[in-house]
């Protein structure tokens, strides 16, 4: 077991998991809102008529990408919840293994029926330890996934604020809009950059 | 490290007990393992804490085989009477612990599992070990609300668990009581404040008196034996014990 993770690793790396889960919180909170101001800004659109035909239909793909984050955002979480669990039971085995080598190091003469269960101990726990690699990799693609998605929708925010100038009589109401637009999606950023390097960082 | 010493041998039947540990942190509270051999049956009785394994281990198998080890008991449910089980249960997958059936869904969350725990009834059982029997005592409320103590009637010792127990200075730490008188003033805080019922004490007491006890075997601190077995029942019976002496300390 020479190069597994000591526990104050295995503890860090719980703790970065249960930091993920904590910043998915905060996207999927944003995410929602974007939801509800797309739905605004569909009836908004609807009731300016031909004049805010294109700003209707960037509404209703700001609205399918909020959904679409918050969907990416749940498996995330079902991720970093099982990565939680992994780094739990890794901790655990972790103790058992120190608490057996020291047993194993205190007897003159160990059994081979001991060194058997040591070799089964060193093989579960790099099972684990592949599992959470594994799992990490996931989290980094799907993270990635999101980035992209928010750089998606920064783009066609800005659409909005260009469709938004030609909304006549409603063109005030649809730059605000589209200006929340865009603000929502510049805050999703930083949180998915912030999370991916977290990630990175292990 | 814990030293293992033999305390009765009557052919192959032995008792063993694996105690004082120099080395231990200071955090942790000492405790007195005690292996039980017959015919190759082994049984050790509150086998620990996990930080303690290591120790506990070691000293075992400079009498036995650890690996051979068949059966496990838990007086009661604390974590430094049976934290070890799932250490254990990584060495030998078909050691059977026997305990309370008050704490068969309890101890799970140290390692085990149906399997590998056997529930005792409350009205306590006997069971076989080598050619043998062993008998679990109801001890209820002494400390535990499901406690349990082993009669050992061939080697007439009485595991006692908590009861007996003492919180000795290092100078004092001997592995048999001495001098009683001294010796029992390090048990008398533990007791009034650990042992909640003054009825299940007497009940127990009572028990205890009609039984033959050569040795009372507490888990922590000093063996009794001899004319301090009765002594330290008598002892025990007149103690005020309970939520009562802990009111009057307020």
């Amino acid at each position: 077991m020479s190069n597994k993770p000591t526990h104050k690793t295995s503890s860090g790396e719980l703790a970065g998991f249960v930091r993920l889960n904590e910043g998915i919180k905060g996207v999927v909170l944003i995410a929602f809102q974007i939801n509800i101001m797309a739905l605004n800004a569909i009836l908004l659109a609807h009731r300016a008529g031909e004049v805010a035909l294109g700003f209707g239909v960037i509404s209703k793909e700001l609205r399918s990408l909020s959904v679409e984050l918050t969907a990416l955002m749940q498996e995330l979480s079902n991720d970093a919840y099982l990565a939680v669990n992994l780094i739990s039971d890794l901790l655990r085995q972790e103790r058992r293994y120190r608490l057996l080598k020291k047993a194993t190091d205190l007897v003159a003469n160990p059994s081979p029926a001991l060194r058997d269960v040591m070799v089964r101990r060193e093989e579960e726990f790099s099972l684990i330890t592949q599992r959470v690699r594994e799992v990490r990799l996931r989290l980094l693609d799907r993270l990635e996934d999101a980035r992209k998605l928010c750089q998606f929708g920064t783009a066609i925010s800005r659409s909005a604020k260009i469709e938004a100038a030609y909304g006549r009589e409603y063109g005030r109401a649809l730059a605000e809009v589209s200006q929340e637009f865009d603000q929502k999606i510049q805050n999703i950023l930083p949180s998915i950059e912030a999370l991916c390097t977290g990630m990175q960082r292990r | 490290m814990k030293t293992a010493q033999t305390i009765y041998q009557e052919g192959s039947h032995r008792w063993v007990v694996i105690a004082r540990d120099p080395s231990k942190p200071d955090c942790v509270i000492d405790t007195n393992e005690y292996l039980i051999s017959r015919e190759g049956d082994n049984l050790l009785t509150d086998p620990g804490g996990s930080e303690i394994f290591p120790a506990v281990f070691a000293a075992l198998s400079t009498i036995v085989d650890p690996m051979a080890i068949r059966y496990l008991f838990a007086s009661h449910q604390d974590p430094d009477i049976i934290s070890s089980l799932g250490l254990w249960l990584e060495c030998n997958p078909d050691i059977r612990c026997y305990v309370s059936r008050l704490w068969s869904t309890f101890i799970p969350h140290f390692g085990g599992d149906e399997n590998s725990l056997a529930a005792i009834p409350d009205e306590g059982m006997s069971m076989s070990l080598g050619s043998g029997q062993i008998e679990y005592v109801p001890a209820h409320f002494l400390h535990s609300s499901g406690n349990f103590h082993l009669y050992d009637p061939d080697a007439r010792i009485l595991f006692s668990g908590d009861v007996g127990a003492a919180m000795t200075p290092p100078e004092e730490d001997e592995l048999f009581v001495r001098d009683f008188d001294k010796h029992i003033r390090h048990a008398e805080g533990f007791h009034r404040r650990w042992m909640g019922s003054t009825e299940a004490k007497l009940d127990w007491c009572e028990r205890a008196s009609r039984m033959k006890i050569d040795m009372l075997c507490p888990q922590h601190g000093s063996i009794y034996q001899g004319d301090d077995v009765m002594r330290f029942i008598n002892w025990f019976a007149e103690l005020p014990v309970g939520l009562s002496t802990f009111r009057h300390r307020r």
